[in-house]
């Protein structure tokens, strides 16, 4: 290498003459022509094509976000989910004879009479506990108590679980499935309806299991005081956490790792189907071989038909017509409503919307869902209350398959899906059939985000005519528009650090709502502060913007534009993976409004040209997307706003439910962006 | 990384003197080192520290040599006898004094890079972007986070920092030091070593010839002879010594397989931001030793080509093996690529060229998003496999190579420009001139 | 058959060994433990005294072995014995994860889960202690059908002051040196028993090895078989066949009254007496303050504990044993431990964890506890995190002689040996940062969702006992305890993806490399665009 390739470089950076027009009569010789075309060729047809595409580009985002909305809204429809299969051969549900007789049924009677007669003399839950912990003992099982308060910013719960272990005959004991009951039933997300019959069958399973020697993992039996605090403070102990604002008793007694769990629910004197609730912290499913397995055995060992959450099929009970209204209207002509596909999209249009109401949220539908954060698959079997048929022996049967099936794994629950939509009991829908449509919403805003980019790299200068004609007539660098007359574009840099500076704002903005939201003080009196808080986020962006120069502003708003779309379409096509709902909600809010953004505003407007009348107003719309429609909702109904955001701070500081910091720290951000965008355009 | 740079051709710096962003920043550090022990939520996360650069291991490693029990006779401590001989003589070993150095170690880094930029800007008096510069390093979260976990590997990066610093300043032999402890501490620097030499011997040192490619073009035999060759005897004797030490200090030569070769022989899998781990977890066993060589060599390929293609600018040669360390070497963090962005900020005169910035910008957003989350979701909530882990990092891959990439077309094209419009202004030109590789 | 003895025994006459043969005597006993949540302990031993012999020199292993002849001394074991020259040998495997509070301890300390094997042997042999360990462990795993290769070096520690030799050992100018390995995965069944019965001189046929019923042997609570073979200085090498059990009489009895028979616990009885038995006993103790009817009576009781010489009993012999009170299903802790000792392993992430024991001591008297924690390499320890807490209070003084060698990649395991000081009345807790290993996709085991089973760790306690007189200090060792053995996840790779990760981590590598090569070597030219752009139209 003594004659070093630059020197070549530069040596043949020379002029290549513009080549030979290729042969026209033969097509065939024109396409090879067009293969061995010189290079100058090849780059004006890759320009001619960028812009093109750049010029469809409007199109081609509409498309996208019209495929992904309606995607979405079709995802409900029967033929795009299948039936639910098991894939863990070693569960085989059902399979076994169980022998949950009468006499259990009798005990959990008596386990019952037992419990109602503290709950009449009004118990505390010690005593309960105590009651629970001998009743156990009575059983040989190791047994004991534990006392825990969880304080919250504005709330403090205490209470005393009881926990119970069956050390299975000849086993290690590294192993073990967990059933659960906690003393609130989850009726109402536990507005004090107790869980009675629940806790009795946990007994009377318990005094039932004792006797057979052939349990290959240990079984734990808890019953957690209050909904879900009691669960959460076992759990954390349990596995050896330390949530600082937990205090609880240590455990005397342990066991192994658990695999699987299941929480049972029993409210009502007796049932007439078995609902399922899946839906774990911050939108995690259990693994799907559970949920299968469940309704397979609820049908066939039990004879307890298995339903979504607690929504009967209304194409069972007609009685229930109403609810369905809202997805298939009274207006609609009769010959449309009864047609077999439109009831089951609408009763799988049901499910759906209570499963993205869980998820989206990233509440737990159940105590089950406070375990998969410990790796535990587990679910919640909720017995409707009903006047019969179905009683104890019918959900100890069920309880006792669903143990045999729990204890037949060698491994954990790893074949099936962790990521799915259940539309039925019996049907689920593939990630790959319903991600795409949030992924091609944000491909769609990632579309415009770079549209705009690219727009805010080019301005428009007006030149003499004659050299423009002497240049003209061609669409140039990448992302150029189709060129017209006298006016041609002039490449200049985008104010990207400025941009990037506003962003920080506003998500320092958000940070600051996030922990004025967690204070006491907040908490306690929201009706005042709450609007006194959105005014703030209201002006704090006019003000900002008022100091930006006019000349400037344009460009930044439309950089802005342009990396808030980037950004958001980010976020979006991330949380897809881990929490579909939350990603189909952002798409709806964020998706065309961020858009949308500055179209109203006359586009590539030159620095001359002052702002737009509608400004102000589309500012507010912003604001109402983003922040002001908590306020607006204090008008309609006071309890409910304020009962949501306590609830959901209650849910991050006691449970690490990520709604609440997400909502101020990226989703306010993301919107007040969009407003600025507007005041800047 | 290229919209941030990008930027800084146009805002002429931050307007703040180097002295305050520094001061500031690190004032910020120490404050945040008082009030609250970051490093013991970071310590484990893999993306922030490789079993070569934990701080967990590290002390582990301290705790046995202390207790006169061989560290490399486990399988848990990779470090260099030097950090051993160091933690446990001069400096004390708290996790609080820890993010102190490591604050003012970074610092330094960023001191060091002001440093170069100025070296390479010909001046000495602060200039406008020197903030900027340090800014690009300091709130870098590449290095930032890494080094809020007291990974090693940033004090590392420091070091490069200073003895590329040092060779452009035209200090000989400290930053051949420099080299060589860098190089004992982490062996695959090694790569730095051709570039840094080249740097010392150039004519024109770190000043930028990217626009005139003919100038300086320096690599002949006599000066290969006459100059390098010393350096790199120089080098050699550095090199002896501190081996030497590290045998003296670990009383032993357990150190060398443990140490030097970890990075060729790849004896822990856990999960980093690099190509290598899953790779090696999948392969079958008898043709590992083959990949290991292949992936070994293909680092170690990159040298010459890009010193000989940049011989006129070996400072740039720096850049461009300090990215592809960043994106191909064994035990990777987020603070080798967050080295090569930050570095980027010393060549504004590339920005204008770079090839689809906002790609790579994109592609580095996803992947930095997508790394924590994918790695939770498969290590502690059990629902993803390593599959999901495994994208992501071949997503980062994308976006450091798309980074290298950029820099290369970039430091090659404006090469060209000058020459093809002479005095014209660049955007006229692009009408009707496109300067293309053939 | 008869003139084939005649022969045997001219032949016998004529040899020497004859002379050199010791005399050996068979020792069957059978003894049974009421427990106060109703179970039933019970015990099987059968012991045999090869009187006046010493174990083989190894250092004459290079030459021809001197024939072996026995008449009650199991061959079988004979031969591997002198095969390996193995002094002392300890073999058990267990089934269950033994109770401390409940069963309380048996004169039988091995109740390790799964399998455990250690031997003592001399030095000085021509092929090494690894090789002759490694013989020894393949040819008991052929012996009793049960996996014991599995206990290979990646298990295999020495921790001499913990497993003591329990017999003399014999000065052959050569240090003796401990093999110890332990399985947790190992469990014990049919397939294991049936060999175990072959050894015994009377099988199953005659005496207490007649109640040896599978059936309801293995489906007890609590079941383990062990071999012991010590060498003692006065009697000589006496290898002890053990089989022990914690039955549930009631398990599917609903009545609460305890009662049981040898046709309850075993559908079997005694049919006749081992003829070759010097001794054959049996005893039935009970826990204190509950009165018992047995039926026949003990030729001797004292102290809730009574005696039978099943020389002397009458055949068939069955029997019943009836308690007067009622169960009392409460939780008692019959058999106060010295320690209670629960060892976990916390933390949901598969890349590291906590690794916590608790020592509980409820007792008076302050315990000085010798722990051993043996990991394979699979979890390795932070052993800069080992903290202790004194009921919650840190107190690194509670910690002394930590011994430690770190684990070896694909290697030995680790091995951490420290002494606890556990104060009464108080609960120590150790707590220590480990990190999870990452496992090449062959290293796994077939059911690699399932995890990995941890071996127990072992306690051996020691009452710190102050005589009032004189403030001399005194250590009373107890016999060893083991913790529960653990399930450790490791995070697992996608099996079915060795191709695509090589094809796409390799193809990204070729398309950076690709590009990059392409943009060094390839020249730039610059082109004009300036022509009419009639080409373009077709």
């Amino acid at each position: 290498m003594e004659s070093p390739p630059t020197k070549q470089t530069t040596a043949q950076a020379t002029l290549v003459p513009p080549p030979p027009p290729p042969a026209r009569e033969n097509p065939v010789k024109r396409f090879l022509g067009r293969l061995k075309a010189s290079p100058a060729t090849k780059i004006r047809r890759r320009k001619a094509m960028n812009a093109k595409i750049h010029k469809n580009l409007g199109w081609l985002k509409l498309l996208l976000f019209i495929v992904g909305y309606v995607w979405m809204l079709v995802i409900p429809y029967p033929d795009l989910g299948r039936k639910t299969y098991s894939d863990e051969n070693a569960l085989q549900p059902a399979q076994v004879h169980t022998s949950y007789n009468w006499g259990d049924v009798r005990k959990a009677d008596k386990y019952l009479e037992g419990l109602e007669s503290l709950v009449a003399a009004n118990a505390t839950s010690e005593r309960i506990a105590t009651h629970l912990s001998d009743e156990f003992a009575k059983l040989g099982l190791l047994t004991a108590t534990q006392a825990y308060n969880l304080s919250t910013t504005n709330d403090l719960s205490s209470g005393v679980n009881t926990y119970a272990i069956l050390r299975s005959p000849r086993i290690s004991g590294a192993e073990a499935i967990l059933v659960g009951a906690s003393w609130l039933s989850r009726t109402g997300e536990g507005d004090g309806t107790l869980n009675l019959r629940g806790v009795s069958t946990v007994l009377s399973i318990a005094s039932f299991l004792r006797r057979s020697s052939h349990w290959a993992k240990d079984i734990i039996f808890v019953v957690s005081d209050g909904y879900m605090d009691g669960m959460q403070a076992f759990l954390t102990t349990y596995h050896g956490q330390t949530q600082s604002n937990i205090q609880a008793q240590p455990l005397r007694h342990s066991s192994g790792v658990i695999w699987t769990a299941m929480a049972i629910d029993y409210p009502a004197h007796s049932f007439s189907h078995l609902g399922v609730f899946h839906e774990a912290l911050n939108g995690r499913l259990p693994n799907a071989d559970l949920l299968h397995s469940f309704q397979l055995i609820s049908r066939y060992a039990g004879g307890v038909p298995v339903i979504m959450y607690d929504h009967l099929d209304w194409r069972e009970h007609p009685a229930l017509r109403k609810q369905f209204d809202w997805v298939t209207p009274k207006w609609l002509p009769r010959s449309i409503r009864d047609r077999k596909e439109l009831k089951t999209f609408a009763y799988h249009a049901r499910n759906v919307w209570r499963h993205w109401g869980y998820q989206a949220r990233g509440k737990a539908s159940g105590i089950h869902g406070l375990m998969r954060q410990y790796r535990i698959d587990a679910f919640t079997m909720f017995a409707l209350p009903a006047v019969g048929p179905h009683g104890f022996h019918a959900i100890g049967k069920t309880i006792e398959s669903t143990l045999r099936t729990m204890n037949n794994l060698l491994e954990r629950l790893h074949a099936s899906v962790f990521f799915y939509t259940l539309t039925a009991p019996d049907r689920f829908i593939k990630i790959g059939n319903y991600l795409p449509s949030a992924v091609i919403v944000s491909v769609a805003m990632m579309f415009t985000g770079l549209g705009f980019w690219v727009d805010a790299g080019w301005e428009r200068i007006l030149v003499p005519g004659g050299k423009a004609l002497a240049i003209g007539g061609k669409a140039l660098a990448i992302g150029e528009t189709a060129f017209r007359g006298e006016d041609r574009w002039k490449q200049r840099s985008r104010p990207v650090l400025a941009v990037l500076m506003i962003m920080a704002l506003t998500h320092a903005l958000g940070g600051a709502l996030y922990t004025l939201c967690t204070t006491a003080v907040f908490l306690q009196n929201i009706p005042i502060l709450l609007p006194l808080i959105s005014l703030l986020i209201f002006g704090v962006p006019i003000i900002l913007s008022s100091f930006i120069a006019p000349s400037a502003s344009s460009q930044i708003s439309k950089t802005l534009q342009a990396l808030n779309l980037s950004f958001a379409s980010t976020i979006i096509s991330i949380t897809t993976v881990l929490n579909f709902s939350l990603a189909a909600l952002l798409c709806a809010l964020l998706g065309l409004p961020l858009a949308l953004g500055s179209s109203a505003a006359p586009t590539r407007s030159s620095p001359s040209s002052s702002g737009y009348p509608l400004k102000y107003p589309v500012y507010t719309l912003y604001a109402l997307l983003g922040y002001g429609f908590l306020t607006l909702g204090l008008l309609y109904s006071p309890n409910l706003v304020v009962q949501a955001i306590q609830g959901g701070v209650r849910d991050w500081e006691a449970f690490g439910v990520w709604f609440v910091p997400l909502f101020c720290g990226v989703y306010v951000p993301l919107v007040v962006q969009a407003g600025v965008v507007v005041l800047l355009a | 990384m290229s919209a941030t740079t990008r930027t800084t051709t146009t805002t002429k710096g931050l307007g703040v003197s180097l002295g305050a962003t520094l001061s500031t920043i690190t004032a910020l550090r120490i404050c945040l080192a008082f009030t609250k022990d970051v490093s013991t939520y970071l310590q484990y996360e893999q993306l922030l520290s490789s079993p070569l650069t934990s701080y967990t291991r590290l002390q582990e490693g301290l705790f046995l040599f202390n207790h006169d029990v061989d560290p490399y006779s486990g399988g848990l401590f990779y470090h260099s006898p030097l950090y051993l001989s160091i933690f446990s003589t001069i400096i004390p070993n708290s996790r609080f004094i820890a993010s102190l150095l490591w604050t003012f170690a970074d610092a330094l880094g960023a001191w060091a890079l002001v440093q170069i930029w100025r070296a390479r800007q010909g001046v000495s008096s602060p200039t406008s972007r020197d903030s900027l510069v340090a800014v690009s390093y300091l709130l870098n979260p590449y290095t930032l986070l890494p080094s809020l976990a007291l990974s090693t590997s940033s004090l590392e990066n420091t070091l490069t920092l200073l003895a590329i610093m040092l060779a452009s300043q035209r200090l000989h032999s400290p930053s051949l030091l420099a080299l060589a402890l860098l190089i004992t501490l982490n062996p695959s620097s090694i790569l730095l070593l051709a570039p840094v030499l080249l740097l010392l011997a150039h004519p024109t040192g770190p000043k930028s010839n990217l626009a005139s490619p003919s100038t300086g073009s320096v690599l002949t035999t006599p000066l290969l002879k006459k100059t390098v060759l010393p350096l790199f005897a120089e080098f050699f004797a550095y090199i002896a010594v501190l081996v030497g030490a590290s045998a003296l200090t670990s009383g032993g030569w357990s150190w060398v397989g443990q140490n030097v070769f970890a990075g060729v022989l790849l004896p822990d899998l856990t999960p980093n931001t690099g190509l290598w781990w899953y790779f090696f977890t999948e392969m079958f066993d008898h043709f590992r030793p083959f990949f290991l060589m292949v992936f070994t060599m293909h680092l170690l390929i990159y040298i010459a080509p890009i010193c000989v293609k940049f011989q006129h600018d070996p400072l740039f040669a720096t850049l461009l093996l300090q990215g592809i360390l960043g994106t191909f070497k064994a035990y990777p963090t987020l603070a080798d690529p967050g080295l090569f962005i930050a570095m980027v900020s010393v060549f504004p005169e590339i920005y204008s060229h770079l090839r689809h910035p906002i790609v790579t910008t994109l592609l580095h957003i996803h992947a930095a998003l997508l790394l924590p989350l994918f790695n939770h979701l498969w290590l502690a909530h059990g629902a993803g496999n390593a599959n999901f882990f495994y994208a992501s990092t071949l997503v980062f891959a994308c976006a450091n190579g798309a980074g290298v990439l950029d820099c290369l077309w970039a430091g090659l094209r404006v090469g060209i420009e000058k020459l093809s419009t002479g005095e014209k202004a660049s955007e006229d030109v692009e009408e009707e001139w496109t300067v293309v590789q053939e | 058959m008869k003139s084939l003895c005649f022969t045997a025994l001219i032949l016998s006459l004529i040899t020497p060994a004859w002379t050199t043969t010791p005399t050996e005597q068979f020792y069957e006993e059978l003894s049974f433990r009421n427990l106060k949540d109703g179970r039933v302990a019970t015990r099987f031993s059968f012991k045999t005294v090869l009187n006046g012999s010493v174990p083989r020199d190894p250092s004459t292993l290079g030459q021809e072995d001197q024939s072996q002849h026995y008449r009650l001394f199991p061959l079988a074991m004979g031969q591997i014995l002198r095969e390996y020259a193995l002094t002392e040998l300890h073999l058990t495997l267990n089934a269950g994860n033994w109770d401390y509070d409940r069963w309380g301890y048996l004169d039988e300390p091995s109740v390790g889960t799964g399998a455990e094997l250690w031997t003592w042997m001399a030095d000085g042999a021509p092929s090494s202690i690894d090789e002759r360990w490694e013989g020894t462990r393949n040819a008991l795993g052929g012996l009793f059908c049960s996996s014991l290769g599995g206990l290979n070096d990646k298990r295999t520690t020495s921790p001499e002051s913990v497993f003591r030799p329990e017999g003399d050992l014999p000065d052959w100018g050569k240090p003796h040196r401990l093999r110890h390995a332990s399985l947790a995965s190992e469990n014990v069944c049919t397939e294991n028993l049936t060999p175990f019965i072959k050894l015994l001189p009377c099988k199953a046929l005659s005496g207490i090895a007649t109640l040896l019923n599978p059936h309801r042997l293995f489906d007890a609570d609590w079941h383990g078989l062990g071999v012991h073979v010590v060498w003692n200085e006065h009697t000589g090498v006496e290898i002890s066949l053990v089989i022990q059990a914690v039955l549930n009489p009631f398990r599917f009895s609903q009545e609460k009254t305890i009662e049981w028979s040898f046709n309850s616990l075993f559908k079997k009885q005694v049919e006749r007496q081992c003829p070759i038995a010097s001794a054959s006993t049996l005893s039935v103790s009970f826990p204190a303050g509950e009165s018992w009817s047995l039926e026949p009576q003990g030729s001797k009781s004292e102290g809730g504990v009574s005696l039978y010489d099943l020389a002397q009993a009458q055949y068939p012999f069955d029997l019943q044993a009836k308690a007067s009170t009622d169960l009392s299903t409460s939780v008692h802790e019959d058999f106060k431990p010295p320690l209670r000792v629960q060892r976990a392993l916390n933390g949901p992430s598969q890349a590291y964890g906590r690794l916590s024991v608790s020592f509980s001591n409820t007792g008076a008297a302050p315990v000085q506890a010798l722990y051993l924690e043996t990991m394979p390499w699979l979890v390795q320890f932070y052993l800069h995190t080992l903290t202790a807490s004194a009921n919650g209070t840190e107190n690194g003084e509670l910690l002394s002689h930590i011994q430690y060698t770190p684990a070896v990649p694909h290697g030995k395991p680790a091995t951490v040996q420290l002494e606890v000081h556990v104060p009464a009345y108080t609960e120590v807790l150790l707590t220590m940062e480990v990190a999870k290993s990452f496992l090449r996709y062959t290293d796994h085991p077939p059911d690699a969702q399932r995890g990995w089973d941890l071996p127990p760790a072992v306690v051996i306690p020691f009452l710190v006992e102050q005589n009032s007189s004189s403030n001399a200090i005194s250590l009373r060792k107890l016999p060893r305890m083991y913790t529960n053995s653990l399930l450790v996840d490791l995070a697992t790779p996608d099996f079915s993806m060795p191709y695509n990760v090589i094809i796409f981590t390799c193809s990204l590598i070729a398309f950076l490399f690709g590009s990059v090569f392409n943009m060094l070597t390839r020249n730039f030219v610059v082109v004009s665009l300036k022509d009419d752009s009639e080409t373009e139209k077709p």
